[in-house]
């Protein structure tokens, strides 16, 4: 192995060695302070090494791991976004190993990203699931164990999905890297089909999305984040890189990946609708943004990467501030304790709402552009029917995004002002700036995501 | 450059407003609001006098989006300096009328009357129409708050009503923008590429659907109107100003610009259904309006009507009619807002707004009964008020295209008569009930003043404006008289 083999690789090394460190520190330590401290540093260090080597060309490593733009956005998003995580899930009462587990999440996510070959697929994929398990249910409550059983069992069910699909396309094709897989048998595309649901499970899309509304209720918020941020990109991504090297069997693999995102997009947004509990609004609400996602993966329109990416770098930020907001108030925050936050709570009632205004795609918000992209991927591909249903779904969801997030002004707060902790504060703040900063002038980051896309 | 700043005075005003009154410090707010709307008409009359090639006062273009295509071009001509001066100039009229209604979270207040003002701004001014799209959502956001927090009644349900309905127009117009970007060879929101576009008539009409989606449910004409009756009634005085003297126009702004410039071939293939729809809608605005007892809700449903008359003059398409649609436009921020601040005071003075508890304003508060005598008169469009220059113009242009409807069009003038002599002897005439109502002080003095001037001016020398809005008239002037 070359140094620059080594230094493409080193991203990963740094999270997988946060990890390990973090692991060791748990039981010796009395807190879990050196623990966070050992994973958050594993992450920054991999989010600081990839900033760092933008611009170098790819370095071949051989068939399991790419080391493209892809990769590399994908690798520093998982850092950047676990580590956001890992800030307030202290607030969820977890155990001291628990940052071990989100360096973890980070790390299957980063190597997801990076994936050209069935094996690292799966290492990602159950890199992340097994660490998901354990965060969703470290509170040890009946709604923290329902969400974790759930995901269990239907991560069990889902990876053997995913398993006989790879096996069924090896049978066909003789290959485990993606751009082996290529054929039109019967076998074949019942493997992809099987490959699909299994992705589709952890990115949450209808009918696969059971276990989503449970464990972004009952777990804690920050192991909630992992699984709404930094998991789903890295399957979107995963599925992008499916979409360019692997030829899967057409038209099953996009229409079933439209189908899916219809579905979701339908389903989430419903469901949503007359949600009380902030917690599970959020979680229906990511349902639906994995169906547009997919809209835009099904489209095939040209410039599909970059509308992924960019919906995906809007999204993360928005999301998390939602969700740190809504932990910083409680385990399950309903509508009515969101009333009158503006006065009592300030800071978490501005990232709150201009995150919810973002989900929404408003305008001001980095949401909308990132709708601009989802509409023009589908316009451009004349893809009406989609378009139609994405539209219907983005309507309805104004409904429930604005239910909350017009709460906080109006009304008398039910919720005490209380001191937070400085990383919250400062996870909050620099979460709302960022969303409107990509919402006045979304050409940064249109322009990471291209020098992103640029290396392959 | 004066465009850009344009917009970002009332955008950083209203920033200003909401951290200033943080300091909970008198009614600093509120003199902030007025002084960078006072600067926002200011840098508009420097811009209107600037140097400009004819047809456009002013433009700026800067991109925005490259990769998408998308850049902030904005142009400013009479139709859009006209609208902007009326958004400045009555956010400051909402600031003195609400002077002592709202105390509640005051800075917000002031600094969602700011950004309202501003995406309208940017709505009147640009011409990306991505951009537009963006500035058509953006100002739902704080006209929904200035509804949803300091509404009187059922406030959350009728804002839900009035960003629903808009929102999901809304992407009626983002998807026919879509769909017209995509028909030019590369990337490009700019309605004046656009516009040279050689269209089918087929995908013109279809096009034109998706735009007029948004602009119909904005300018509330029926059937698309279920939203503003209840917006309207239910909207803090600020936010009833906003709606009626702004909000509404946006919709008559779009279709009068954007309609002809870039589907002329559709406009002539749906004008006789929007002229019916337009004869329509007035008729049935007019008829409601005489049904009310609540004094607001009866002005919103005149506004139906009126804004009706304007779909009916920007379909006809000939000078008088668009001429008369323009002036209509203007003349309608002018009255409506000053009966929706009338109201607004009457209701904070006697807490009712049922003309069947209300009376005998002219011996209570001659001065109050005086300002709603003058704003009456021209609801009911009397020659020398503003209001019957455009209804006029439209008339007579009607007249050329198509005579049923030009008589439907005048009948809704009688109609008019009825609802406005109807708020008049509800309000002012009769017993007075309550014995005792204060009068306008001269904080809602002023406002009524130069309100009745401007209708009278343009009323009694229409040359003023018309000469303004000339060049907007010309250039939607496509279609050929049968």
């Amino acid at each position: 192995m070359t140094a620059d083999q080594l230094i493409a690789l080193s991203p990963l090394i740094a999270v997988a060695l946060g990890a390990v460190a973090a692991m060791l520190l748990a039981p010796v330590m009395h807190s879990d302070r050196a623990a966070r401290f050992a994973a958050a540093t594993g992450m920054a260090v991999a989010a600081l090494i990839v900033i760092f080597r933008v611009g170098t060309p790819p370095h071949p490593i051989g068939a399991l791991y790419t080391d493209d733009g892809l990769a590399r956005f994908g690798t520093a998003y998982a850092a950047m976004f676990g580590l956001a995580a890992l800030v307030f899930l202290r607030v969820g009462n977890v155990a001291k190993e628990a940052p071990a587990l989100v360096a973890l999440v980070a790390l299957g996510a980063a190597s997801l990203a990076g994936a050209g070959h069935a094996a690292t697929l799966f290492l990602g994929l159950e890199l992340i699931s097994l660490s998901l398990i354990a965060l969703f249910a470290f509170p040890l409550s009946a709604a923290a164990l329902e969400a974790g059983y759930k995901f269990l069992v239907m991560s069990g069910l889902a990876t053997s999905a995913q398993l006989l699909g790879v096996a069924l396309i090896y049978a066909e094709t003789g290959a485990l890297d993606f751009p082996g897989w290529t054929g039109q048998g019967a076998l074949f595309a019942l493997g992809g089909a099987l490959l699909l649901s299994g992705l589709a499970f952890k990115f949450s899309l209808a009918p696969f999305h059971m276990w989503t509304p449970d464990a972004f209720e009952g777990a804690p918020a920050g192991a909630a984040a992992l699984a709404g941020v930094v998991s789903k990109a890295a399957v979107a991504i995963a599925i992008l890189r499916l979409n360019s090297e692997a030829s899967l069997a057409q038209p099953l693999w996009s229409g079933g990946l439209a189908a899916l995102g219809v579905a979701s997009v339908l389903i989430g947004n419903l469901l949503a609708l007359r949600q009380p509990l902030l917690p599970r609004m959020l979680g229906y609400s990511t349902i639906a943004h994995s169906g547009y996602i997919a809209l835009i993966l099904a489209s095939g329109a040209p410039k599909a990467a970059e509308a992924v990416l960019f919906y995906l770098g809007i999204y993360a930020p928005a999301l998390t501030a939602a969700l740190c907001a809504s932990a910083m108030l409680g385990q399950r925050p309903t509508l009515e304790d969101v009333r009158g936050l503006a006065k009592t709570r300030p800071l978490e009632a501005t990232a709150l709402v201009i995150g919810l205004l973002s989900l929404a795609g408003l305008p001001a918000a980095g949401g909308f552009i990132a709708k601009v992209y989802l509409f023009q991927s589908l316009v451009v591909t004349s893809s009406w029917v989609l378009l139609v249903v994405a539209a219907i779904g983005a309507s309805l969801g104004f409904y429930y995004y604005a239910r909350f997030f017009t709460a906080p002004f109006v009304g008398k707060s039910r919720i005490e002002p209380a001191p937070r902790h400085r990383a919250d504060r400062v996870l909050l703040i620099f979460c709302a700036v960022v969303i409107l900063l990509f919402g006045f002038e979304p050409t940064l980051l249109v322009t990471a995501v291209t020098t992103a896309l640029a290396v392959r | 450059m004066a465009l850009i700043a344009l917009l970002l005075l009332p955008l950083l005003g209203g920033l200003a407003a909401y951290i200033v009154a943080g300091k909970g410090r008198g009614d600093a707010e509120r003199w902030v609001t007025i002084v960078t709307l006072a600067a926002t008409l200011a840098v508009l009359i420097l811009a209107m006098a600037g140097s400009g090639d004819g047809r456009w006062m002013a433009q700026v273009m800067v991109p925005w989006v490259p990769s998408l295509g998308i850049s902030i071009n904005f142009a400013l001509d009479g139709l859009s300096a006209a609208l902007i001066a009326i958004a400045a100039g009555l956010g400051i009229i909402c600031v003195m009328a609400s002077w002592r209604d709202i105390r509640v979270d005051s800075g917000l207040f002031h600094a969602c009357v700011c950004w309202t003002i501003a995406a309208t701004i940017g709505v009147f001014m640009s011409f990306d129409l991505l951009v537009f799209v963006f500035f058509w959502e953006a100002m739902l956001i704080p006209s929904f708050m200035l509804i949803a927090i300091w509404g009187h009644g059922d406030k959350e349900g009728a804002a839900l009503k009035f960003l629903i309905f808009n929102a999901v127009a809304g992407f009626g117009l983002l998807a026919a923008v879509f769909a017209l970007a995509s028909m030019a060879g590369h990337m490009t929101f700019n309605a004046f590429e656009l516009a040279e576009l050689k269209l089918s008539p087929t995908a013109q009409v279809w096009l034109l659907l998706g735009f007029s989606l948004a602009f119909l449910v904005k300018l509330s004409v029926p059937p698309f109107h279920a939203w503003l009756p209840d917006a309207h009634t239910l909207a803090p005085t600020a936010g009833s100003i906003l709606l009626a003297g702004v909000l509404l126009k946006t919709g008559g702004y779009g279709l009068f610009r954007f309609a002809p410039m870039l589907f002329p071939d559709g406009l002539a293939v749906l004008a006789p259904y929007a002229l019916a729809l337009g004869a329509a809608g007035a008729l049935y605005g007019g008829f409601v309006a005489c049904g009310q007892t609540d004094a607001k809700r009866l002005v919103a449903y005149t506004s139906i009507a009126h804004m009706s008359i304007v779909l009916m003059g920007v379909a006809a398409g000939v000078h008088y009619a668009l001429a008369g649609a323009a002036v209509e436009m203007v003349a309608h921020s002018f009255s409506a807002s000053a009966l929706f601040m009338l109201i607004g005071a009457l209701y904070e003075r006697t807490q009712t707004r049922d003309l069947r508890q209300l009376g005998g304003l002219q011996q209570t508060a001659p001065r109050f009964a005086a300002a709603f005598a003058m704003f009456c008169s021209a609801l009911l469009a009397l020659p020398g008020t503003a209001n019957f220059v455009g209804e006029a113009l439209v008339v007579v242009g009607i007249f050329q295209v198509n005579w049923p409807f030009a008589l439907v069009a005048l009948s809704t003038l009688i109609v008019s008569v009825v609802y406005a002599t109807r708020l008049l002897k509800g309000v002012v005439f009769g017993e007075a009930r309550p014995r005792h109502v204060i009068d306008l002080s001269w904080r809602e003095y002023v406002p009524v003043i130069v309100l009745s001037v401007a209708t009278l001016v343009v009323g009694l020398y229409p040359q003023s404006l018309i000469a303004l809005l000339e060049p907007a008239i010309k250039a939607a002037l496509v279609l050929k008289l049968p």
